[in-house]
């Protein structure tokens, strides 16, 4: 097993390098330069001149690299060219934000979706089945955006009873991370809802039921842990897309994590900015997929991680 | 049996609404106390940084302002008046500057200004090792020198006519010397010390940037203890932000908008201009634009005053000039009035009775509602024949895309909005239209040239007396006029939104929102 985490962990090695060389190049590749994104229509020619090369932009591309890969061996992700500020300060300032409304998010998700799931397995074409799907769909449909603004008239313009925008208090999470829950819970509710009707089908399933046992002890033992196989993985994708996909949520609700970060430093070329978040996000989605693998051994006693094995 | 989920489920769900709305939690932005102290002022950006050095934006400008002060104030009407220095004059020829700095005064670390101080950050501010994008502003500047405990003095390279007004910028702010004595040339700092009416408390990233009023103002302090600027990039929720009192003023309103906001007795809606013209730049040395009659023909063709009633529902004035009227220099010109048919007969004139085919690159989301003008004049360039193809790109390709030398040059026509923020129609013109400003060593994108308007746009630099200036620029602009390098558009309006129970604050035409001198009813 722990051979296995070893090895997974080497693994992220050639991904993260993979993932710099993607966006390192891409960034670079898209029309625009971070001195004119700065200064704007007023941007003199010594002032491009400067930032080129400060920021080394007049060197060729392998030499850029090599140097951001030297650094970023060492830990150094450099400044921001729009703040002056270090990379790692403004990740690590606005990261702990953006995980702490992903995690709400995500327990929100999991608490509606897999309730609403086994319950909608367990009495399947019942009316709460048939609701419950609706309400999925709709929720699986529904832009972020539109349901950010009208959760923020009813409850904020409306009700009066939750800010807006910012953040705070406990208050303030309430409504973006509804938001942002709420299309993980439709899906998760799906796929609860049909992994628990597949399980349920199963011959031993049958057999359990045709011992005797009782049926609680058949949905909740027998057939909830071994339904929660795909559940666990969509879980553990959606806390990654939760953790970067957040952009939306995060705008409307003025929100200051990583995903806002991001997308401003995209639109100013603010390539340090956008090297560093893209890694830190990459880095972080191989290793919860990593928990997720390792989680799967606990769920289902079949699979077995042993060095030689594959993965 | 099965029941328990669904009831956990249902629990948990009006739990979670409990919580949020108890008041054990209210601590929330939206509850005020008794006594009110706090005034908040949502903004649609963050500033990029409050060390001068660093800023380049209007947001960091407005609130920069409260903290750190300049030399010299503009007010609303353009005229300067004493901030730090108290007093000025010059040399017979203008080229040595003396500045009497205000006595008394001291930074937020206790330090006592003097003209040590400002000359340590008018050094780093044009330091070409620190490289502030904004060092243009005092690029004639050949030495500065504190020759007393409060006297300095400014050399300069040729005389520079729109120093003063340069001066009043708001990126040229004067720190603590603590602040930036031993900071190397690429160093910068997060909370500027100065001398303003506000002192820095709390920069929280990407959400707010909260002040406290400076007991120890030199000037009349001010009445409200407390300031916030929260940053709220959705236009939608900034205005649900001040429906909601978690915001006492918003920047920025959307036109579309304003309707909705005037409906509220709680809310009043502020019109100020701004020192913001846009206009569509004809690419001057491609044919068919290097023919006046067909430069003409397109102004001729575009109702400016359509697009002001319609589209930006009133607010905004019809461009009558290269500049606003607030710029020193700006004389009314235009505009060129709706007119088709002489749009048609130009262009007949000019060999293209049938029209012909361009392309028009505009922003998107930079300008309110720029992808709509655009829209806009392509319908009405298509009555009199002219086929335009809308083209636009996303900001930054956008700036670079139409910063191409002459031979690279790809475009047409191009829309862009220029701010002449030192009120001076030496920055407005000079940058835009000199020949010597041609891509890439300039702004001049349009390629536009005539030697008079070069030679009157260099005489007024370096002319002493204000009556003279102004006459140089009153030609100028009339040459620029009858050459139309542009189509002339709008001068925009900035639309800022106020809660009724707040008063004094200041809409500055430059963009700016002040509230030094706000209260509470």
């Amino acid at each position: 097993m722990y051979q296995y985490i070893a090895r997974r962990l080497m693994l992220t090695i050639p991904v993260v390098f993979g993932v710099s060389i993607i966006v390192f190049s891409i960034i670079r590749l898209i029309p625009g330069d971070p001195a004119r994104a700065i200064a704007g229509v007023n941007a003199t020619p010594q002032f491009i001149e400067q930032v080129r090369v400060r920021y080394l932009l007049d060197q060729p591309l392998y030499v850029q690299y090599g140097r951001f890969l030297t650094d970023f061996m060492r830990g150094e992700l450099g400044n921001s060219i729009f703040s002056g500020r270090p990379v790692t300060t403004e990740i690590g300032e606005r990261f702990p934000r953006t995980l702490l409304l992903a995690t709400v998010s995500l327990v929100i998700a999991t608490m509606l979706g897999v309730t609403a799931g086994i319950v909608s397995a367990t009495r399947r074409n019942s009316l709460f089945d048939n609701a419950s799907m609706l309400v999925a769909l709709v929720g699986v449909a529904a832009p972020v955006f539109w349901m950010a603004l009208m959760l923020q008239l009813l409850f904020a313009v409306q009700l009066r009873i939750l800010p807006a925008t910012g953040i705070g208090t406990l208050r303030h999470i309430v409504l973006p991370s509804i938001t942002l829950g709420t299309a993980s819970a439709a899906l998760m509710a799906r796929i609860t809802r049909s992994s628990m009707l597949d399980v349920l089908r199963q011959d031993f399933i049958t057999t359990a039921r045709a011992k005797g046992l009782n049926e609680r002890l058949v949905v909740y033992k027998h057939a909830l842990k071994n339904a929660l196989i795909p559940v666990v993985t969509v879980l553990g994708l959606q806390f990654g897309i939760l953790l970067g996909g957040a952009v939306l949520t995060e705008t409307v609700f003025a929100w200051p994590g990583v995903g806002r970060l991001l997308v401003d430093a995209i639109l100013r070329r603010d390539y340090p900015i956008v090297q560093g978040t893209v890694m830190l996000l990459a880095l972080l989605f191989v290793l919860i997929n990593l928990v997720v693998d390792i989680v799967y051994a606990f769920l289902d006693p079949r699979i077995h991680y042993q060095a030689g094995s594959g993965e | 049996m099965h029941k328990k989920p669904v009831v956990v489920a249902v629990a948990l769900v009006v739990l979670l609404m409990v919580v949020a709305a108890s008041p054990l939690f209210a601590a929330g932005r939206a509850e005020t106390a008794a006594v009110r102290d706090t005034l908040t002022i949502a903004i649609g950006a963050e500033p990029e940084s409050l060390d001068p050095v660093k800023m380049t934006s209007a947001p960091a400008a407005t609130v920069g302002e409260h903290v750190v002060e300049r030399l010299i104030y503009m007010e609303e009407d353009g005229s300067l008046t004493p901030m730090l220095a108290t007093s000025w004059e010059a040399n017979a020829d203008s080229t040595v500057w003396t500045f009497q700095i205000r006595r008394g005064v001291t930074f937020h670390d206790g330090a006592p200004l003097n003209a040590e101080a400002v000359r340590m950050n008018l050094a780093r501010f044009v330091d070409p090792n620190v490289g502030a994008a904004y060092a243009f502003l005092l690029g004639s500047v050949q030495d500065i020198r504190a020759t007393g405990e409060y006297t300095l003095q400014i050399s300069l390279a040729q005389p520079f006519a729109p120093i003063l007004s340069h001066l009043s910028h708001s990126f040229i702010g004067i720190v603590s010397p603590n602040q930036i004595r031993g900071l190397a040339a690429d160093g910068t700092f997060e909370n500027p010390i100065g001398t303003g009416p506000y002192v820095m408390e709390r920069w929280r990233r990407g959400d707010s940037i909260r002040l406290r009023v400076n007991e120890d103002y030199w000037g009349a302090t001010p009445q409200i203890p407390n300031l916030v600027f929260n940053f709220i990039p959705e236009e939608s929720a900034r205005i649900v932000a001040l429906e909601t009192g978690e915001a006492d003023a918003i920047m920025a309103v959307p036109p579309q908008d304003v309707a909705r906001l005037q409906a509220d007795p709680n809310i009043d809606v502020v019109f100020q201009t701004s020192v913001r013209t846009i206009y569509i730049s004809f690419n001057n040395i491609r044919d068919p634009f290097t023919d006046r009659r067909v430069r003409h023909a397109l102004n001729y063709a575009v109702d400016k005053q359509a697009i002001v009633d319609s589209i930006f529902e009133g607010s905004g004035f019809v461009a009558d000039a290269p500049v606003v009227d607030a710029v020193f220099g700006h004389t009314s010109v235009g505009p060129y009035q709706y007119n088709p048919a002489r749009a048609r007969q130009l262009l007949a004139e000019a060999g293209y009775p049938d029209g012909f085919s361009m392309t028009l690159h505009h922003p998107t989301g930079r300008y309110p509602l720029d992808a709509t003008v655009a829209q806009a004049v392509q319908s009405m360039l298509a009555e009199v024949g002219v086929n335009a193809r809308l083209e636009t790109r996303e900001w930054s390709s956008y700036l670079q895309f139409t910063a191409q030398p002459p031979a690279q040059a790809e475009y047409d026509t191009f829309m862009l909005g220029w701010g002449t923020v030192t009120l001076d129609s030496d920055y407005g013109l000079y940058a835009l239209l000199h020949t010597r400003q041609w891509n890439p060593s300039g702004n001049n994108r349009g390629f536009y040239s005539n030697e008079r308007v070069d030679e009157l746009l260099d005489a007024a630099r370096i002319e002493t007396s204000p009556d003279r200036r102004r006459s140089m620029y009153h030609e100028a602009i009339q040459l620029i006029w009858d050459d139309a390098p542009w189509i002339f558009l709008y001068n925009a309006a900035q639309i800022n939104a106020v809660r009724t129970d707040v008063q004094g604050l200041i809409h500055h035409p430059l963009e700016n929102l002040s509230a030094w001198e706000a209260s509470f009813r």
